[in-house]
């Protein structure tokens, strides 16, 4: 396990309105074994998070928070300790919500960062571009058969011979 | 061209502030009117510039965030990094221009931005607010996951199994709580109460919004001055869920105008120990509770172990669980169960 107090003490030094927060022991991140990816489309079997592993950031400014703070900055910062990788979360204005996601994008970018080309990830990805070019080809040649047709049309009632 | 236009817009403001007289009138210094509205047309990114820059001059806090929020509100998005891309450098229509300028100087006054946009995030949940009605804070969204994590761990016993579970909740405000956990849990039933119409009215509002009114009733009581009401609601609730007004009487002047000048005080003030409303619910809890219920309440970092030692003194059958702390390590979040017996209370602890 690595050792968490030098980057926390190293945390406190950039800024005094940072606040880490030391790996909690949070009973809506158990560690399950396989763990589906919430929300989107296809099943994907992503690597298991270890919340010992992860460093969490809010910025919350210093006030005593509760009912005696209203602050609207609810960005999530995850930092996975052994790897390095930092995701960054401000899709909603719900500090949960982002918490949540930015787990999400970390278990992406882990089975990136652990099975390179082969993760899922990547070849859904690929996958999906893929169909998108496809359709983008299909469209095009249905245009151009289409103007063509006109153009026929076009020629043909001016000379005044059927088109073909 | 719009360089122009922008300082100009600017150099009307400058004027104000250094309390020239002229067509503006005098001692018009801190009004915090807005800025002129742009002759050219700008771009959000532009538009958030100008604002978070504005709301930096007048004193505004979070001058980043709340221009942030308000445009991305009006972009569709709940937030910047969430508005569809290249959207931001695009041109604003002069009708968007407008609300714009419209919501960013609601805010001016210091108005909070959920009441500003009239709407906020609690969870999975987008909820309406209204002024005075409490604006949920993030560490809630905490309670309700701890009262979901104890309700999906519960064990099933038998029959009963498939029996709508009750729960009730004590000072409801804009719902939050109580929609979460009725959006969560399909086999749970909600009954809200609040000492405020306005917070009754939009819990109501909010149901029905998210197709969740069916499984809950919202009852108008102040548990302070009708205890019997509550109670002729309720018999067996299996939890009580609650973020009670906590703030200690002496703090209220201390707030942000935020919170000060916009939020019902009712729903912040707990007293001079903060422990007025969550006195009140301890003590009516036994009755309301099934046995082995529990109770979860929201308090003020320093109120857990005066709550533990004061439960432990004058209510028998309620019994201190557990104290968990919230997202920034601050004791946030009380627990405590109804136990029966009256006999060694540790051996019905399981």
């Amino acid at each position: 396990m690595s050792r968490l107090s030098p980057v926390i003490s190293c945390v406190y030094r950039w800024s005094s309105r940072v606040i880490w927060r030391s790996p909690p022991t949070h009973p809506s991140f158990p560690g399950l074994p396989r763990v589906l990816a919430a929300g989107k489309k296809d099943l994907i079997h992503l690597p298991v998070l270890n919340e010992d592993e992860l460093e969490e950031q809010f910025v919350r400014g210093s006030g005593p928070g509760g009912q005696a703070t209203n602050k609207t900055s609810n960005c999530v910062v995850l930092k996975h300790i052994p790897t390095g990788i930092v995701v960054k979360c401000h899709q909603t204005r719900s500090v949960d919500t982002n918490r949540k996601r930015a787990r999400d994008i970390m278990r992406e970018k882990l089975d990136i960062r652990h099975k390179g080309e082969l993760s899922e990830v990547l070849v859904k990805k690929k996958e999906s571009e893929m169909r998108k070019q496809e359709k983008r080809r299909k469209v095009n040649e249905n245009l151009e058969r289409k103007r063509q047709f006109k153009e026929a049309l076009a020629t043909s009632s001016e000379t005044g011979k059927d088109p073909v | 061209m719009w360089r122009t236009s922008l300082s100009a817009g600017f150099r009307c403001f400058v004027c104000k502030r250094a309390g020239i007289k002229g067509i503006w009138g005098s001692n018009a210094v801190r009004r915090c009117s807005a800025p002129a509205l742009p002759t050219d047309r700008i771009t959000a990114r532009q538009a958030a510039d100008l604002w978070k820059r504005y709301f930096e001059e007048m004193g505004v806090t979070e001058p980043d965030h709340s221009s942030s929020y308000i445009i991305a509100y009006l972009l569709g998005a709940k937030t910047m990094e969430s508005v569809e891309k290249g959207k931001l450098t695009e041109f604003l229509s002069q009708d968007k221009t407008e609300q714009i300028w419209k919501l960013c100087t609601r805010r001016l006054s210091g108005m909070p931005v959920q009441y500003v946009i009239e709407e906020w995030d609690f969870r999975d949940l987008t909820l309406k607010m209204r002024p005075p009605v409490f604006i949920p804070r993030p560490e809630t969204e905490e309670l309700v996951e701890l009262v979901l994590s104890d309700l999906n761990m519960k064990p099933r016993t038998g029959a009963g199994d498939e029996a709508l579970l009750t729960c009730l909740e004590v000072g409801c405000g804009s719902g939050a709580i109580s929609l979460s956990l009725l959006k969560s849990l399909p086999q749970l039933q909600v009954i809200a109460v609040d000492q405020s119409q306005d917070a009754v009215d939009l819990t109501r509002h909010n149901a029905v919004r998210l197709g969740l009114q069916d499984r809950l009733q919202v009852c108008h009581i102040d548990v302070m001055e009708d205890a019997e009401a509550v109670l002729s609601l309720c018999n067996t609730v299996s939890v009580l869920v609650s973020n009670p007004p906590y703030l200690f009487s002496e703090d209220m002047t201390l707030l942000q105008r935020e919170i000060y000048r916009f939020e019902d005080h009712a729903a912040l003030d707990g007293g001079k120990d903060g422990l007025k409303v969550i006195k009140q619910i301890l003590i009516q809890a036994p009755q309301i509770l099934s046995n082995h219920g529990r109770v979860y309440l929201e308090v003020d970092p320093r109120h857990p172990p005066v709550i533990q030692r004061w439960v432990e003194a004058n209510v028998e059958e309620m019994h201190y669980m557990e104290t968990r702390c919230d997202i920034n390590n601050r004791p946030r979040f009380c627990i405590l169960q109804k136990e029966k017996s009256n006999k060694d209370h540790k051996l019905d602890l399981d």
